[in-house]
Order: C-alpha cells, then structure tokens, then sequence
C-alpha cells in the first residue's frame, strides 16, 4: 500500500470480440504483493481484463486484443513473448472448480513436472506438501492424496486449485469469481487464504461480491461498459468514490 | 374444458404414449427374437458332422510301403485304392454299382482323412483300427433329420440302397455326429461337408487388422487436429461437412474405387485382405472420425483452460488431459467402426473378394474370402449343407460383432472418468 512497487501495468488496452469491442483504452496499474479487486455488472470486461494478463484469450479465435501490458517493464504481448513461460509466471484460478480429473497429488504435480521444476520423488512430496498447505488444505486431503481431485466437496476443489496455481511458484495470480460457486463457509476459507496468499503472491481478483472486494483487497477497480471508470485503495472505492456511477453501484442501484 | 378434464387429458396422453413405446419395443424385440430362432433353428447343426465308423486295417502289404515309412511318405503316397478297399468292407457287395453307391456315402475326402489319420500314427500299420470317417452332405442331412426319405427315389439324391445301408450302419451304431471342426479349420469347398470358414475367418481377421491400422491412427490424429488446432474457417468448415457425407456415402462406392485404383489402377493383388483393408479403412475413417471429435468435443473446456493457466502448451494440454479424458469414446467409436467394416459386404464383392477360395489364407496378400461374403456365397448354393453353414456362418459374424460391441461397452464404462 505505501511505496508499493507496480507489478502490472496496462497501457490504452483494447480488446475485441470479432466485431464487437470488450475493453475500451484501460490504463490500469496493480501492485505488487497487494490484493486488487475487480468489480463492476456482468459483461463490464472484468474477465476479459484479467483474461489478457496471461493471454488466456488467444486461445479465444476472434478474440484480437491490442494496447500493450507490462509485467515487471516488458509488454507480453510483444511477438517474443513465450506464453508458456508467461502462464508460469501468471497463475489463474477460475470460477468453476476444475480439477483435472486424476489424483489430488498429480493435480499439484503436474505443473511442476511439464516444467521440470523438480528433480526426483522426494522433491515432489514436498512441493505438493507444501502447496496444499499454503491452499489450507494439506490437514483435510494428507491421508488421501491418491483419491480423486473430483471426489472433493466444492471449496475444497477450488484450494485445490489454489494449490494447483501456486504449484508452479507464480508471482501473480488471477482469480476470476473464486467463490461464485461455493457456500459461504467455502467461501470464508478461500478469502482467508486470500490473505494470506497476499503476503507472497500480487492478486487480482474478480469479483460480484462488494462485501468480499472490501474484506480481501486493498485496492478496488470499477469497470463499467468495457470502461475501467475508477480505480484506487478499497477504502475511498467504498467509502467515497470519485465517480458518481461507482457510488450508484456499490451502493445497489444499478448492476 | 375445466381444469380438470384437462389434467385427466394430460393424463391419458402421458398414458397413449408410454403404451406406443412399449408396443414398439415389443414389435422390435419380437422380430429379433423371429430372425435368431430362425438362423440358430438352421445354423445349429452346421457345428456338427456325421461320421461313419469305419474298420480299416492298416495292413502293411496293402499299403505297400514299404518297412517303416516316414510322415513325409504317407503323405505322399498313393492309398486310394486300399482306402476304397477298407472302405467297401462296411457293407460287402459284389456289384460294381453297389460299390459306387457305397463309396457315396463318404466325403470325397476319405483318402486323405485315412491319409493324415496314418501319418499321424505310424505305429498303427499292421493293426485295425475303427476310423470316424466324414460322410457324404446327403448322409450328414439324412443323419440330421433334413433328408426327405419320404419322396419317391427318382426324385431324391440317396438311392434306395444307399438308405438301406445308412439304416444297417445307424441300427449298429456305427453312425455317429460329433463336433465340426472342418467348419472352424477348413477354407470353401464346392462339398458341404468339407466346406469351413477357417478361410473367410482368416480373411477377415486379417483385412480387419489392415482397416485397424490403417484409419485408426489416421481418424485419431485428423479429428485430434481438426477439433484441437485447425483454425476454424471456411476450409475446415468444409472438411468438416466432407467427412459428414462421405459417412453417409453408400459403401458399395468405395468398392468402386478400390476396384478403380487400387487394383486397376495401382494393380494391387486381387481377391486379397489388403485391398479390403483399405478399401474398407477408407469407408470406415469417416465413421471413426466423427466420434472421436463428438468425444473430443465433449470434454469441459475448463480442463483445457486449466492446463493452460498451470503453464501447459497447447499440446500438452491435449495430448496430457483432452486426449485421455476422450478415450473411452474414441475407443468404442473405433470399435463399432471396425465392426462396420467386419459386417460389410457390397465393398469387397467390387474388388474380387467373391472369389471361390479354397486355401485359408496365411497373409494378407493371400486370396482370401471373409466372412460376410462366405454367407453371400453359400447362399446361392442349393445343398442343404450349404444352408445351415450359411446360418452358421452368419451366427458367427454376428457373435463377432456382439462380442465387439461389448468390447467398447465395456471400455467406455471403464474408462470413462468422471468430472465435476
């Protein structure tokens, strides 16, 4: 927060959609190690915004993203950009649980293994340990570690996710609706994870929830019609915005 | 109407319907169950032969062999002459006639059954021993209960004398049925009872392994691409709706074309399992193609996604997580396409397949029947012999089928892994 170093910074970011254009001339900054949270009514570009920060929208054909984006001062959109090496770099956790289909321990290991981060069993053991416990989920899946990444409840997929995320030893990660899919329980323990994440790792969080931007991040951006309107501390967002529309919307009159 | 005589309305039409299904399922059950009673009624005894006991002495002047005779010796030696000898003993006349009806009774084969049965055996010469020889067709349907004996004789294919002898034979239990093995072992022959489909099994095994190899890595890796990697615009559109059609072309088409190129054009042999197997691998890629891209297709974007974001390259999220997720329907699409290609017929009559082939085939690039085939062969012919081995036959083929369609039954149930 104070003297807080730009991790990313977007630059007059343009994204379309075929014809239709997402994204409108963002210029928006994130910090390292500090939580940033998203918000703004469905459709606003808040998924496709972070969406562009490890590119997952080449993978979308008509998707055409221009503007440039630096990570650390080098723009990844550049042509020699590796993606492969970006996405180790910029973890993503998605809306939906989705783990792979296969055991809990291969979840975390794939990752590390596709990279060649580790060099033998023991290694592996611990980096999996280790991530699950940083996902807070080490105590409840330590005793079944060859079961089903599938077979687990709701909450306990998306830390694993988490966990999948970190596994690979990223310096941001991109949450897009965490917990949209979970109870509020889940939902608590993923934003304590949160927190604690925010210590190690730059976050960018997207979220529908008011009361979850101003519990788990330090800075909020509002996005409106592919526009980012505003963006500061979470503080003055909710307390006292600078943009008329923002105040509308936090306080539910519209979205 | 009130609202209740609409719910009653409601009612009786949930009601018709269900009635409907269940008459139809029942009418499709009924036929199944018509054309298995029929072919199991006719095809049954096909696994079956009659053979006559037969005393043969193995005298070692007789055979005129000299002292210890090798395998190679019997083999090819000249024994017809004792062979009708030992023969002609079951029923002693003096008529040269009689003989000749006698000799009837037998497959024309007993030479070489007497024959093998000696080199078989070489420690029998000097000794009798009771042979079961293969009797004629006329005599395995007459021991079959098929044989109208009732007609009047100049209207039936077994003498009066013959009948005559059969009864003596059968009364003293020298007539007996035991397992057909010529029908597993042996290739076509123009006598029922010498008739197999070891050939046409052969055949098809061979031009389904061909097809196997043939559109199995080619349909993986064309729908893996087309449905993974291929950017989609008009030229992949266009692929996309060519492979829906040529599934959809008549098969008897690619015949044609193996016919046109294959041996025509690029004089590939005749009659043989490797035409078929390309010809048929080239019916059955489109068949193969389209459930494995509808498997592919299937599995949830997230886990591509997920891959993705963990740093995955595009290919390895398909080949490490797409791919495997997808086997289950690949793998039984593959299954049933092959299948397809096991059942087909118009395709391989083009490309001389309906050749009369007597040899079983020992490589693909041996003239060869196939199974279907064998049964569009043996159909034409008019002996009841060849009517039961046609039903037989297509109980086999039909068993070969089931068999591999519980094969991709069970290898979806299997593998098919759950997500979310």
């Amino acid at each position: 927060m104070k003297n807080s170093k730009v991790k990313i910074s977007s630059n007059n970011l343009n994204v379309y959609y075929g014809n239709k254009q997402a994204l409108f001339d963002v210029n928006l900054t994130l910090n390292e190690k500090e939580v940033t949270a998203l918000i703004g009514p469905s459709g606003c570009g808040k998924s496709t915004f972070i969406r562009c920060i490890n590119r997952m929208n080449d993978v979308i054909e008509i998707c055409r993203v221009e503007g440039s984006i630096k990570m650390d001062g080098m723009n990844i959109n550049d042509k020699g950009v590796d993606v492969v090496q970006l996405r180790e770099k910029v973890g993503m956790v998605f809306q939906k649980p989705n783990p792979f289909p296969k055991s809990i321990y291969d979840n975390i290991a794939y990752g590390p293994t596709i990279h060649g981060v580790v060099q033998n069993k023991n290694q592996m053991d611990e980096l999996v340990e280790n991530c699950l416990k940083k996902a807070a989920l080490w105590n409840e899946v330590k005793d079944r570690l060859q079961e089903p990444g599938t077979s687990l409840s709701g909450g306990q997929q998306q830390r694993l996710c988490i966990a999948r995320a970190i596994s690979v030893n990223p310096e941001v990660i991109l949450m897009d609706e965490p917990c949209s899919a979970l109870d509020p329980i889940a939902t608590a323990k993923i934003e304590e994870l949160i927190d604690e994440l925010r210590k190690t790792y730059t976050i960018v969080i997207v979220t529908h929830s008011m009361a979850q931007a101003v519990r788990v991040s330090q800075r909020t951006g509002f996005f409106h019609l592919g526009k980012l309107i505003e963006i500061d501390t979470t503080e003055k967002i909710f307390k006292n915005p600078g943009n008329n529309m923002t105040q509308d919307y936090i306080t539910g009159r519209f979205g | 109407m009130t609202k209740e005589e609409r719910i009653k309305k409601r009612y009786r039409a949930e009601k018709r319907f269900k009635f409907y299904g269940i008459i139809s399922i029942l009418t499709a059950l009924l036929f199944v169950f018509i054309l298995v009673q029929n072919i199991v009624s006719k095809g049954s005894s096909a696994f079956f032969r009659t053979v006559i006991q037969t005393e043969v002495n193995f005298d070692k002047d007789a055979l005129g062999l000299g002292n210890n005779p090798s395998k190679e010796n019997v083999l090819q030696s000249d024994l017809f002459d004792f062979s009708v000898e030992n023969l002609l003993n079951i029923y002693p006349v003096d008529d040269f006639e009689r003989e000749n009806e006698i000799l009837l009774l037998f497959s024309p084969d007993y030479e070489i059954e007497i024959k093998k049965y000696l080199a078989n055996n070489l420690d029998v010469i000097g000794q009798t021993v009771i042979l079961e020889l293969t009797s004629s067709d006329d005599i395995d349907q007459l021991n079959k209960g098929n044989f109208p004996r009732e007609l009047p004789e100049n209207m039936r294919r077994v003498s009066d004398f013959q009948l005559e002898v059969f009864d003596k034979l059968n009364s003293e239990n020298q007539i007996s049925k035991i397992f057909n093995n010529y029908f597993f072992s042996n290739g076509d022959s123009r006598d029922p009872e010498l008739a197999g489909i070891g050939g046409s099994l052969m055949g098809s095994f061979f031009t389904v392994m061909i097809c196997l190899l043939l559109s199995f890595p080619v349909a993986i890796l064309a729908s893996i691409y087309l449905e993974e990697f291929a950017p989609k615009n008009r030229i992949t559109e266009i692929i996309e709706i060519n492979i829906n059609n040529l599934a959809a072309v008549p098969s008897i088409v690619y015949g044609l074309l193996g016919l046109g190129i294959l041996l025509n054009f690029m004089e590939f042999p005749r009659s043989t399992p490797l035409v078929a197997g390309i010809t048929l691998s080239l019916m059955t890629l489109p068949r193969i193609i389209i459930p494995c891209r509808a498997s592919l297709k299937a599995v949830p974007p997230s886990i591509r996604e997920g891959a993705l974001a963990v740093g995955a390259s595009k290919f390895q999220a398909v080949f490490h997580h797409v791919v495997p997720l997808a086997m289950p329907g690949t793998l039984s699409g593959t299954i049933i396409g092959l299948a397809q290609a096991l059942g087909e017929t118009a395709p391989l009559i083009l490309i001389g397949m309906v050749a009369f082939v007597v040899d079983v085939p020992t490589s693909p690039l041996d003239p060869s029947a196939s199974l279907p085939v064998q049964v569009y062969l043996w159909s034409e012919s008019a002996e009841r012999g060849f009517v039961e081995k046609t039903s037989a036959t297509i109980m086999m083929l039909l068993g070969f089928l089931i068999v591999m369609n519980f094969i991709a039954v069970y290898l979806r149930q299997k593998f098919e892994r759950k997500w979310n």
